[in-house]
């Protein structure tokens, strides 16, 4: 399986695919930190917010890369199941690379401070990306089929998930815990644990991948 | 020239069977495939005959573990699967020496000099660092043969070879399918053109309204249906209504009529 992700990733890196991820993260790392000094708990909270449809985005161009045939060609070598677990996994690589890129840049030109935060925005991170990754999975084309309907998965996911999120939601465990994870991070008065955003944010992801792997199923 | 020996009788599932396989489409598409049951033993070559859109790929693709049977199962398949569909998809940004090699490691294969043995038996050794979009379709044709190859597969699915390759390769086929089936493994292969006689020994199943049925089509009663084209497009739409299985009987000049 690890000889599938590799060839996926050479696939999305050498066809240039990589690169509107690339931008997308300079643009919200550029946003967040151009206008000064702050925090890094609190920085990183909304980063990881900020990243979450890059992520997502990046996932389903990743998974789109693949010509319908060859994705065919994978399932019959290694079996539908390691077929998708590569695609998922692949993706994940991609999301790292990304948060390590926007996690580190901001220490470079010293936009940020306390290295206390590090270790609560690499959770943040992390929770987001795990759940952006299962949102570019549902929007890629195996399942979506049609570049609209991706997209429109891609960005309705995004926005539901920032808008569910906001204080005073009507129903906040819809989403994955991205606003609530920036509010703990910025220490708001009244913020959840750290372990029960840690549940909401595996519980949601095994829900939307399950949702995937389920619709991969007559899908191929 | 090296040769590659195809493994031998390894492991104990030795024949492909379906076992009352049918196939849609989506939840509430028409079905391809209605309760088809088969089965093929060690050794075998089958043909799958069937005009275009019969589901002649479904059925190979179902057998190869690509398609998920919708009702039924696929009780027994041989590893590895060898399966070359019916046009390559060319559109990756690989050179075929990386391709073939990256695909080789997906497959696991052992045996470092599968890739070179089979780039060089096809003829592919002038394009190993041509990218696969530069490729004609004839050899990208090729390339999706060599992968199917390279791990010596035990069932080998290939859909219409006749069709995609070149005539050098289209030779090469035959000999290919006798040394599979030779070290105890599977061929199945798909043919709208009735090139079957290019595989003496195999077994022939034909694909009609959602079943298979053993043996050549009975011909049946046939009509003959008379179409005017302007000339110049009469070798097209010759080859367009051969390509659709039909059998063009005559083309002439209005003239006569």
């Amino acid at each position: 399986m690890g000889a599938l992700v590799r060839m996926r990733l050479a696939a999305f890196t050498r066809g240039g695919r990589a690169l509107p991820g690339l931008l997308g993260t300079l643009v919200v790392v550029g946003i967040i930190y151009g206008g000064g000094r702050s925090e890094a708990a609190e920085a990183y909270g909304f980063s990881a917010v900020a990243l979450f449809p890059v992520i997502a985005w990046q996932a389903k161009l990743l998974l789109d890369t693949e010509p319908d045939v060859q994705r065919r060609l994978a399932v019959a070598v290694v079996g539908p199941r390691r077929e998708v677990t590569a695609g998922l996994l692949a993706a994940a690589v991609v999301g790292l690379a990304t948060v390590a890129f926007a996690m580190v840049l901001p220490w470079l030109f010293g936009s940020v401070t306390g290295p206390a935060g590090i270790a609560p925005g690499l959770w943040a991170h992390v929770a987001g990306l795990v759940a952006a990754v299962g949102l570019g999975a549902l929007a890629s084309r195996p399942v979506t089929r049609s570049t609209l309907y991706g997209i429109a998965v891609l960005v309705t996911g995004s926005v539901l998930a920032i808008v569910l999120g906001l204080n005073g939601s009507v129903a906040p465990w819809l989403a994955p815990p991205l606003m609530a994870t920036a509010r703990r991070l910025a220490d708001q008065p009244g913020s959840a644990s750290i372990a029960t955003l840690t549940l909401q944010a595996v519980l949601w992801t095994a829900v939307v991948v399950a949702i995937y792997v389920r619709l991969r199923r007559t899908r191929s | 020239m090296q040769r590659f020996r195809f493994p031998g009788g390894r492991g104990r599932v030795t024949r492909v069977r379906l076992d009352g396989v049918s196939y849609r489409y989506g939840r509430r598409g028409a079905w391809v495939l209605r309760d088809v049951s088969l089965d093929l033993p060690a050794g075998g070559t089958a043909v799958v005959l069937g005009r275009n859109g019969v589901g002649k790929s479904t059925l190979l693709q179902l057998a190869a573990g690509v398609l998920r049977p919708s009702a039924g199962a696929v009780r027994e398949r041989p590893g590895p699967v060898g399966w070359v569909p019916e046009r390559f998809p060319a559109d990756q940004p690989f050179t075929v020496d990386g391709y073939l090699a990256a695909m080789a490691r997906v497959q696991r294969v052992a045996d470092p000099a599968a890739v070179g043995v089979w780039i060089d038996r096809l003829g592919l050794t002038p394009y190993r660092a041509t990218r696969l979009g530069e490729l004609s379709k004839g050899t990208a044709q090729k390339v999706g043969l060599a992968q199917a190859l390279i791990p010596g597969p035990r069932l080998l699915v290939l859909d219409e070879p006749w069709e995609g390759l070149d005539a050098a390769a289209r030779d090469l086929v035959p000999a290919i399918v006798g040394e599979v089936t030779a070290a105890g493994g599977i061929v199945l292969v798909s043919d709208h053109r009735g090139e079957t006689g290019r595989l003496p020994g195999a077994t022939t199943w034909t694909v009609a309204g959602g079943t298979v049925t053993p043996g050549e089509a009975t011909p049946g009663e046939t009509a003959i249906i008379e179409i005017a084209v302007p000339a110049a497009e009469a070798e097209d739409a010759a080859a367009a209504l051969r390509a659709a299985g039909h059998d063009v009987v005559a083309v002439r000049a209005k003239a006569s009529v």
